[in-house]
């Protein structure tokens, strides 16, 4: 049976012209709009997958506005067939659960159920640049009930009935065999999308888009909508981070130029300042009457995550809010942590020391791999005998698919990639109550420009939090806990995903954490495969310098660098003592990873780039010029000021 | 590869393709006939790569669209205000006259960007399918005939090879192709190389136009307030002058147009403008306000003597491409219009006797003889060439060919192309253009910008993954004449720091291709030395985003 490629897509404002509304939900009317970026790299997918099975069935489905017709459109001028979009007043102001929620009924409706005879592929994109929470995907999946497989950069099928992806995992990649039906997002790490075509703009001038309502597929206003959401924004505030205007290096060749960027650099004079903006004053709290919708729910469960026999790193970072947490809600609350392995009970005892007051061990042979169907299945198990009124994951590529399907499983919502967790409370003017305590969820949002509050009224209140935004806890020698064991009901359809290959590499994370001068290489400086960034590292290292190298993310999408020294959104955030970023044109998502070092160095070939208005010091020039010379100051004694570590 | 068929091709979403296509509509319709027209446009959308000063006359608009409400057509200012200053370096002088042929009494001021949306508009509601974000890089032939245009193919690396994302591009075969791509536009080159349409003509010869729009505080200058200035910083031997139109809601658009058969290698019309900027005159008006975009264009302005044979089988020529702008007011809209109507007319004949032949096509010739185009180019057929031998010279030239009707005292003037003005640094009888403004070549930011931060103002961008547009034709002979001998007057001349000239430790010379940078603006392409630079068209959607330029 032919084989049909579902793209889902979604159309957002061009980055940099991101507006919000006085809702603080996205102003869609207004901005000059394009298909996300991942998701193009989704729709390229499928036309990949058409190379290899010719008379596949390419199909593009979208849910928003009746002006997201014109992205559509766009996914037909590259060479898609139909084009399906779900467009209804009555979805306005849903959140993730409620998008995935709709977006499935939708796909059920054209016949793409679990039970579905014919072999199809749903693709998405990873994450949206608008929302950036890499949900939906997941939630999709969970609802339709087929296996999925998220941050995915490759995919093929095997001609068999089977999906061969490759995905991206904490300091590398797996692959893995998933039968269809199944969803996988792409990064945009994959090949980049294609231009449409001029036949293919003229055929998409001309074709029919069926556009359905919320009537047409059977879908109830109960779970969708502003009203049925989960999850609703209650504060969005403006992230100001200033810096003071950059200092250029002035010179007539590559010697002068480091001779001028060493002086400014000694001179110093630039300092970080930070200021953020406080929303205005709160109103004041009416007379309303509280109340604890939480239904019994009590305690906080965190998720261990297993990578190369160790917690990683990130799972201990978030010991820190979950007992923060904790001791805002009071009342004796618990901090628990599920851990799910092969033999993990060694491990229990670290996450005690570390904060937990108790370990919740699942161990199994088979679980020695992360695998999002057993994993999400357990946990969702684990809640339903605990019933915890907050989960928290590290916002790993593991952690951000794994947190949405089990929010579809108890019907919570997730807020994505925090960076701040704390407990509040929310008026409902409408009910006339006073909802108390609640998960207070910040997150930066707008291209990392504001930070949005998320409330969840649904237990577990869900949230994934940013790697290397909290510090890992003190570590309490000999601290004592409770150890427990679960023995979750598993059946042989969670274990359909196989792992064919997993690829983590060495180092790479913890030393980028801990590295006083970090040098990122960017896409303009590949083609020495990031030679003279890692001789720059050297060279410091040499002099007894703590210093890493690290990339954009284009670097990684070539292969030149892992996945674990990408900064940025998904990647990492850094805040080294100097950061020096060469060939990097200084894309939000990186800016946002790095923009807390304490001074900024940037070189760039481009004097527009968008980095220099994001440094302290520039040099615009050829790396393959400036760096050599920067190499040899380093060798001969210079270490951007920083002591050596003998 | 996928070929789609129409009637009309036409290449190119500014006022002569747009004008092609609304007229040829009509025309169709009024005979009865139904055919299809396909426009493309490489700009990401109509009005992206669309750049005029401009103040337009608009009476051509009237006859586009009869049955229009004029005051529908999103025009900005009515001039109110019209004056000449003489610029010195430190003073001005308002001419009480105005230069003939430059009265702009009853024309407005307009940002022919939006102009074009709303030609587009309007073509689309008469049928047109209109392409935008396609690039063209190849003319269609059979049997020595053109027979449309080929679309780019796009997701090849920089040598062209094919990537995993490789699209081919379209064949879109036309019985009839109208080029329309602009000054200097790459395909109107071929065509013209091709079927060697400029025999007997005069060589082309243009100028840059760089401008500025800016917002302004109120009571700076007046809606439809229009300056044109002579003098200051051009020298008597360099042809040109600055503009400044006072727009709606306190905005102004200024520049500076300088004819590119410059002398000095080392001259930088960018950077001439912002030292005109710095003038009393000029500075006052943009006191206090911001800068909003940049972009510059060419101008065709050898005029009448340098209009290439026009039509071959299948094919015709009109706008920019063709070579329509009046000087000295250095008006080309209303023309381009014009040529596209008078296109379109010619094209309509053809499909309704079902004969393209270049004999066919010979209309087109005869109804522009008989048009007033012929009126407004033919007295001032000699302008530019008479400013060959400088300002003084070609003022007093262009005194008599104003008693004479336009012949002076010589008859037609032969004009030179404009890279061959171009002397060596070695060679030039004055300072070269650092020396000269020396002291006025650091720009503050405020007033003043270096290019980088004013490209920044032109939304440009280009992929990464294309062969890069820019191409050197001899990189032997390029490195030895243009670079040793010229010192790289490509990085002085391009209005988009697209050049670098990078010396290293060791003192040797290269120059850098900053293609992502790139204006269109085709001056590299025009006044490269030697054997010169070849602008190719890159992926369709790269360019400016121009929004009220």
């Amino acid at each position: 049976m032919a084989l049909t490629i579902i793209s889902l897509i979604k159309q957002v404002p061009v980055p940099g012209e991101m507006k919000m509304g006085e809702d603080g939900l996205m102003e869609r009317t207004k901005s000059k709009s394009i298909i996300n970026i991942d998701c193009q790299f989704g729709l390229e997918a499928g036309l990949q997958l058409r190379k290899l099975h010719p008379g596949s069935r390419l199909i593009v489905c979208s849910m928003g506005p009746a002006s997201f017709e014109n992205a559509l459109r766009t996914a037909i001028s590259m060479g898609y067939d139909e084009a399906y979009l779900l467009s209804d007043r009555k979805l306005g102001g849903s959140d993730t659960y409620a998008t995935g929620l709709a977006i499935s009924t939708m796909l059920q409706h054209l016949g793409f159920t679990k039970d579905s005879p014919d072999p199809f592929i749903i693709l998405a994109g990873r994450q949206t640049s608008d929302g950036d929470t890499a949900h939906v995907p997941s939630q999709v999946a969970e609802r339709i009930g087929i296996p999925q497989a998220t941050f995915v950069e490759r995919v093929e099928a095997d001609g068999a009935g089977n999906v061969i992806a490759k995905r991206i995992i904490e300091g590398g990649y797996q692959m893995m065999k998933l039968p269809m039906p199944c969803v996988i997002s792409l990064t945009p790490t994959g090949i980049p999308p294609r231009k449409p075509s001029l036949s293919g703009a003229i055929k998409a001038r001309n074709l029919k888009i069926t556009t359905f309502g919320i009537d047409d597929i059977g879908l109830g206003t109960e779970k969708i909508g502003i009203n049925g959401s989960p999850t609703i924004v209650v504060k969005v505030v403006d992230i100001v981070s200033e810096r003071p205007p950059i200092i250029m290096s002035a010179g007539h060749n590559e010697a002068s130029l480091v001779d001028s960027l060493i002086a400014n650099f000694i001179k110093g004079g630039n300092v970080l300042e930070k200021k953020e903006k406080e929303a205005r004053k709160e109103a004041e709290r009416p007379d309303f009457p509280e109340k604890d919708f939480r239904d019994g729910a009590r305690g906080i469960i965190t998720w261990a995550e297993v990578t190369n026999g160790k917690i990683s790193r990130p799972s201990l970072e978030l010991l820190t809010p979950a007992r923060n947490l904790a001791n805002l809600l009071g009342n004796d609350t618990k901090v628990v942590t599920l851990i799910i392995g092969k033999d993990v009970r060694p491990m229990a005892q670290t996450l005690i020391e570390h904060g937990s007051d108790e370990v919740i061990l699942v161990d199994n042979e088979r679980l020695e791999e992360y695998l999002v169907l057993p994993f999400s299945s357990i946990f969702a198990q684990v809640i339903r005998e605990r019933k915890p009124e907050i989960a928290l994951f590290a916002a790993t590529t593991s952690g951000r698919e794994l947190a949405p399907r089990i929010g579809m499983k108890t019907d919570s919502g997730v807020t994505a990639d925090c960076t701040g967790l704390g407990i509040g409370e929310y008026v409902d003017k409408k009910e006339k109550v006073i909802y108390t305590p609640i998960l207070e969820s910040r997150r930066p949002t707008y291209g990392e420009s504001k930070l949005a509050t998320i409330l969840g009224f649904v237990c577990p209140q869900i949230s994934t939090a940013r790697a290397g935004t909290f510090e890992v806890p003190q570590l309490v020698s000999g601290k004592q806990g409770i150890v427990s064991t679960f023995t979750p009901v598993l059946t042989e359809k969670d274990f359909v995903v196989e792992i064919l290959k997993t690829e983590r590499g060495e180092g790479g994370l913890q030393s980028l954490f801990e590295a006083d001068i970090i040098i990122a290489g960017g896409r303009g400086t590949t083609n020495d495969s990031l030679g003279l960034i890692k001789g720059l590292a050297d060279a410091l290292t040499g002099q007894g310098i703590k210093a890493e190298w690290s990339s954009s993310r284009p670097v990684v999408d070539e292969g030149v660098a892992e996945y674990a020294r990408q900064v940025g959104q998904t990647g990492k955030t850094l805040r080294p003592k100097v950061y020096i970023a060469v060939g990097i044109s200084g894309a939000i998502q990186h800016i946002a990873g790095m923009k807390e070092s304490e001074k900024i160095i940037a070189v760039d070939h481009n004097p527009k780039a968008n980095i220099f208005h994001h440094a302290d010091f520039g040099i615009v020039g050829e790396y393959q010029d400036i760096l050599p010379e920067l190499i040899e100051r380093v060798k001969a004694g210079f270490t951007f000021g920083i002591e050596a570590k003998k | 590869m996928d070929t789609v068929s129409t009637d009309v091709l036409i290449i190119g979403g500014g006022p002569s393709g747009l004008a092609t296509a609304i007229h040829l509509a009509d025309r169709l319709k009024e005979k009865g006939l139904a055919h299809r027209i396909l426009l493309i446009e490489k700009g990401s959308s109509i009005g992206s790569h669309i750049l005029s000063g401009a103040v337009v006359k608009p009476e051509v608009f009237k006859e586009l669209l009869p049955g229009v409400d004029f005051s529908e057509i999103p025009f900005n200012a009515r001039v109110t205000k019209d004056r000449t200053i003489l610029l010195g370096k430190h003073r001005s002088i308002t001419l009480p006259f105005h230069i003939p042929y430059m009265n702009n009494s009853g024309n407005y001021t307009a940002s022919l960007g939006q102009l074009c949306k709303y030609l587009a508009i309007k073509a689309q509601e008469k049928g047109v399918e209109i392409y935008t974000g396609f690039a063209i890089d190849e003319i269609l032939c059979r049997d020595g005939k053109v027979i449309g245009a080929k679309t780019k193919d796009t997701g090849v690396d920089h040598h062209g090879h094919p990537l995993e994302n490789f699209q081919p591009g379209t064949r879109v075969e036309a019985r009839i192709t109208i080029f329309a791509e602009g000054t200097r536009g790459s395909l109107a080159k071929m065509l013209i190389k091709k079927f060697d349409l400029t025999n007997g003509k005069n060589e082309q010869v243009y100028s840059l136009g760089c401008k500025e729009l800016w917002s302004v505080p109120e009571g700076n200058i007046g809606a439809g307030h229009v300056y044109h200035t002579m003098g200051y910083p051009l020298d008597n031997d360099e042809f040109g002058g600055g503009f400044i139109y006072g727009l709606n809601d306190h905005k102004v658009a200024i520049g500076l147009v300088v004819g590119l058969d410059y002398k000095d290698p080392s001259f930088d019309v960018h950077d001439a403008m912002q030292i005109w900027k710095t003038t009393s005159f000029v500075s006052r008006i943009l006191k206090g306000g911001r800068l909003l975009e940049y972009g510059a264009k060419t101008l065709p302005e050898g005029g009448y003597y340098a209009i290439p044979k026009l039509y071959t089988d299948n094919a015709m020529i009109v706008g920019d491409s063709a070579g329509m702008l009046a000087m000295p007011a250095l008006k080309g809209v209303h023309l381009a219009i014009k040529s596209g109507m008078l296109a379109a007319q010619t094209a309509a004949e053809a499909l309704a006797n079902n004969d393209s032949s270049e004999k066919s096509l010979q209309q087109y010739e005869t109804l522009i003889n008989n048009s007033w185009i012929r009126k407004e180019l033919y007295p001032v057929r000699n302008f530019r060439q008479g400013f060959e031998k400088g300002l003084i010279l070609g003022g007093l030239h262009f005194g008599t060919q104003f008693i004479t009707g336009g012949a002076g005292f010589f008859g037609r003037l032969r004009s030179h192309p404009d890279y061959k003005a171009t002397v060596k640094l070695s060679e030039l009888k004055k300072k070269p253009f650092k020396e000269r403004f020396k002291g006025k070549l650091e720009f503050d930011k405020a007033l003043t910008f270096d290019k980088a931060t004013d490209i920044y103002h032109s939304g440009v961008h280009h992929d990464e993954q294309q062969v890069v547009h820019l191409h050197i034709n001899n990189p032997e002979n390029f490195q030895e004449v243009n670079i040793e001998q010229y010192d790289a007057p490509e990085q002085f001349l391009c209005s988009s720091e697209v050049y670098e000239l990078h010396t290293n430790k060791a003192g040797k010379k290269e120059l850098r291709i900053h293609a992502e940078n790139c204006m269109h603006c085709r001056t590299c392409d025009i006044k490269s030395p030697g054997d010169g630079i070849t602008w190719m068209v890159p992926n369709g959607g790269n360019g400016p985003e121009f929004q009220e330029m």
